[in-house]
């Protein structure tokens, strides 16, 4: 499986397509948030998902 | 991609400037231009080509006519550990962004666009979007990184995003909202232009209001900055589970295009073209010389016709009557989009018109300086017209005579070329802002002199009563 694309898309060229997306994104930016806000009060814990393998192709 | 001309044909090697994939590497034998690929290069061409979408791209030609080929035929040691190999059409000429008009540059993008949208409906994407994947036949875009496609991994952003800005968005951008030429940007950084110094340009209130700007570049700019430190696969990974998926990325690949397709060159737009040289010309001296070039290319081979200076494309069009490809050259942008949009208007695939000063051509670019090569590395003209130029080139350009008919002969091609003498007033014009007696070379017998050197004069026709034709063949 090809882990890592030979181009690296760039954290913030990743976010900023979040953005870009308008209102058409602005459901996912909201779960984005709410999940980083579960993790943050910690009513989800973030360590296990570390280990999630990337999705198969 | 492939270059023309059988001198560089000659030794097959990898295109340096594919090695950045590993998944599939572009080889050039002279037996064509082949695409050698991995397993995961196999895969992705596998589901490629299973799909409607390939029938359909090679129909409309929108992507480089490519098949299998032979592994085993290709040189051993070119092709270790590959598991398939490609065969691509070549295309007439290469050409680079930074020799590209404003035109041409947003019909790349529109078209690396369309096609990741097209794709995308097949569960395909493109892995980059690199505007070095798009080629030209004629007026007529051609996307050649077949590589390019693989198979969708739902959930991913889309990884070309970044090099889209780089190498179209911002160069499209800076031309069109501050006339910032984007040559010298896309020919000084193989990569193009980085979030941050589109940023430094488009920093005022007013720039970050134009469209697409906000968004594009100022947060862009911001988040990467604000995020280098932090892992890609992370990010990815919380997209993915927030709900980032195939429906988001066509929305902003389709915002992009409405985008792309937005964006006015007013220069560009508005520049008049054929401008002060056909004005010294009455009508029958034009007649004059359009039948010497006329004539001048039916004596020839059909083959490559290089038009050096082509201003509006006039005679770059009566060459194409009897050549298979016309690249025609001129280094006023304006000019050059101008012929661009008229041929594409038309639907010309003869005749390819690019933005290069002879003066200071495309050199070798990227690693080694071997990944772009220099204009004249990438195919050399069958006949080469300079109709107009002399004068500009060694009056304004303060290049000896010699040299530039030097240069001439180094094309290793048959010569149409003009001189005005001193007397001309174009000529006068150039030197009324220099001191009396300045490019001393400049005079009617001194170049004659200097042609006679390197060519053989087959034919010589005043064509108004300043101005003279030279039909020329190289001497052996």
């Amino acid at each position: 499986m090809n882990l890592l694309a030979y181009l690296d898309p760039g954290t913030g060229s990743m976010l900023v397509q979040l953005l870009v997306g308008g209102v058409a994104a602005a459901g996912v930016v909201a779960k984005l948030y709410w999940d980083r806000l579960l993790r943050l009060l910690r009513i989800r814990k973030d360590k296990p998902e570390l280990s999630e393998p990337e999705p198969e192709r | 991609m492939a270059p023309r001309g059988a001198n560089l044909a000659a030794e097959a090697s990898t295109e340096v400037g594919s090695f950045r994939d590993p998944d599939s590497r572009v080889l050039v034998t002279a037996d064509g231009v082949f695409r050698v690929l991995s397993e995961e290069g196999l895969a992705d061409w596998n589901a490629l080509v299973a799909s409607r979408l390939w029938r359909e791209v090679q129909q409309d030609g929108s992507v480089v006519a490519s098949e299998p080929a032979d592994l085993d035929a290709l040189p051993a040691g070119l092709v270790r550990g590959a598991a398939a190999a490609l065969r691509h059409a070549r295309v007439p000429f290469v050409s680079y962004p930074y020799e590209w008009t404003f035109s041409m540059l947003q019909d790349a993008a529109l078209l690396q666009l369309g096609l990741n949208r097209r794709a995308l409906e097949a569960d395909l994407t493109l892995k980059d979007a690199s505007s070095y994947n798009v080629q030209w036949i004629g007026a007529r875009p051609v996307f050649v990184d077949v590589g390019s496609f693989e198979r969708l991994r739902e959930g991913e952003p889309w990884a070309g995003y970044r090099q889209f800005c780089m190498l179209y968005l911002y160069p499209l951008m800076l031309q069109a909202y501050k006339d910032l030429p984007f040559h010298a940007l896309l020919r000084g950084a193989i990569d193009g232009i980085p979030p941050h110094d589109a940023r430094a340009v488009l920093s005022s209130w007013r720039d970050r209001l134009r469209r697409g700007v906000f968004a594009n570049v100022v947060l862009h700019a911001r988040l990467e900055a604000r995020y280098a430190d932090v892992a890609g696969r992370e990010v990815k990974r919380e997209m993915r589970q927030a709900g980032f998926g195939k429906a988001l990325l066509d929305t902003n690949l389709h915002k992009l295009e409405k985008l792309v397709r937005s964006l006015r060159w007013r220069a560009g737009e508005t520049a008049w073209t054929g401008y002060g040289e056909h004005n010294t010309y009455d009508g029958e001296a034009a007649g004059r010389k359009a039948r010497f070039v006329r004539e001048a290319a039916a004596r020839r081979p059909r083959g490559m016709t290089w038009d050096v200076g082509c201003n509006d494309g006039t005679y770059a069009r009566i060459a194409a009557e009897a050549a298979d490809h016309v690249v025609a050259l001129d280094a006023d942008h304006a000019t050059v989009d101008a012929l661009y949009r008229a041929l594409r208007e038309e639907g010309r695939t003869d005749i390819l018109p690019l933005v290069v000063d002879v003066t200071d051509p495309s050199p070798g670019l990227g690693w080694r300086g071997l990944e772009r090569a220099p204009l004249e590395r990438r195919g050399t003209p069958d006949l080469t017209l300079c109709l107009a130029l002399v004068h500009h080139v060694t009056i304004t350009g303060n290049l000896p005579v010699r040299e530039f008919v030097g240069w001439l002969a180094s094309l290793d091609s048959a010569l149409v070329v003009e001189f005005p003498d001193r007397s001309d007033p174009m000529v006068q014009r150039l030197l009324s802002g220099k001191p009396d007696g300045a490019n001393p070379d400049y005079d009617k017998a001194g170049f004659e002199a200097a042609l006679a050197a390197r060519f053989q004069i087959d034919r010589t026709e005043p064509v108004s009563q300043t101005r003279t034709l030279y039909e020329a063949r190289l001497r052996v």
